[in-house]
């Protein structure tokens, strides 16, 4: 019996959870919809200004207070290069947004799926090795990215 | 705000047919009916690693050491355990988030009030 259940893999059941931060009476799309919108205009934002001019954007706040660029650093020009299709400029500023974007499309595609009532896998069905693999990745990435000789990962 | 290492005892049952690594061992539900039935906890990993590249914090980092935990605890059949680090990884997160927000906030304001300006700021960084 409980072998079955789990064989029906709840993980990847179209079960929708309530969101906690939406109103109840709100479609079950409203939540990713939200979301997509608030990424998009964010896009619009990092397309039009330029992260590369100082005093745009924020620097990051541990590289402000440590001097070592963290997983993130990099990621405002990284993702303004793609957004203007510069693939070979966003490798150079943060590698892990290009890694990422994918994985983090293809959630966005799941949540709508789901929010619409369709089966999709969701990041819980994932073996617990991925997700201990992927920590160790950026843990690495963060610390070798401030080592001398891996100019190539750093953020400048 | 301390953490116990996931208890891969005896009492815990493995139910994927050694799917996610370790074979089935010992007596099924050890845990009083709190096996893994039904869904999961989330384990919030989207939002890790938009906290981690976005936010610029560390603390992204720790939102995903226990959304890894989540997958972990329930794939070894300590649902509570899950459900804890699922809460953990969300508060981790959402700090990072409400952090890294008025990080933000506090920039523009600086801005608006003139503290600072663009020319001033040139190789900063």
């Amino acid at each position: 019996m409980t072998l079955q259940d789990l064989e029906q893999d709840p993980a990847t059941a179209g079960t929708r959870r309530p969101s906690g931060v939406l109103p109840a009476w709100l479609p079950s799309w409203a939540a990713p919809t939200a979301v997509t919108v608030a990424a998009a205009s964010a896009a619009a934002v990092l397309w039009s200004v330029d992260p590369n001019e100082p005093g745009h954007y924020p620097t990051c706040p541990f590289l402000a207070a440590t001097g070592l660029y963290c997983p993130g650093c990099g990621t405002l020009r990284a993702t303004h290069d793609l957004l203007h299709g510069d693939v070979a400029g966003a490798l150079a500023r943060n590698p892990a947004v290009l890694l990422a974007l994918p994985y983090l499309l293809l959630a966005l595609v799941t949540w709508f799926r789901r929010s619409a009532g369709h089966p999709a896998p969701r990041s819980t069905s994932l073996p617990p090795a991925v997700i201990w693999g992927l920590l160790a990745a950026i843990t690495v990435f963060w610390v070798v990215r401030n080592l001398p000789g891996f100019d190539w990962l750093s953020p400048a | 705000m301390s953490q116990t290492p996931p208890s891969y005892g005896g009492d815990d049952s493995n139910n994927q047919g050694g799917a996610y690594g370790a074979p089935p061992s010992g007596p099924q539900y050890g845990y009083g009916g709190g096996g893994p039935q039904g869904t999961p906890p989330p384990n919030h990993l989207v939002w890790a690693i938009l906290s981690t590249l976005f936010c610029c914090l560390p603390l992204g980092i720790v939102s995903i050491v226990f959304a890894a935990q989540v997958n972990s605890k329930w794939t070894s059949g300590d649902a509570a355990g899950a459900q804890e680090s699922s809460r953990k990884a969300r508060t981790f997160a959402l700090w990072s988030t409400i952090i890294g927000a008025v990080f933000v906030v506090l920039y523009i304001i600086l801005f608006a009030a003139g503290v600072m300006s663009m020319d001033t700021t040139v190789n900063q960084y």
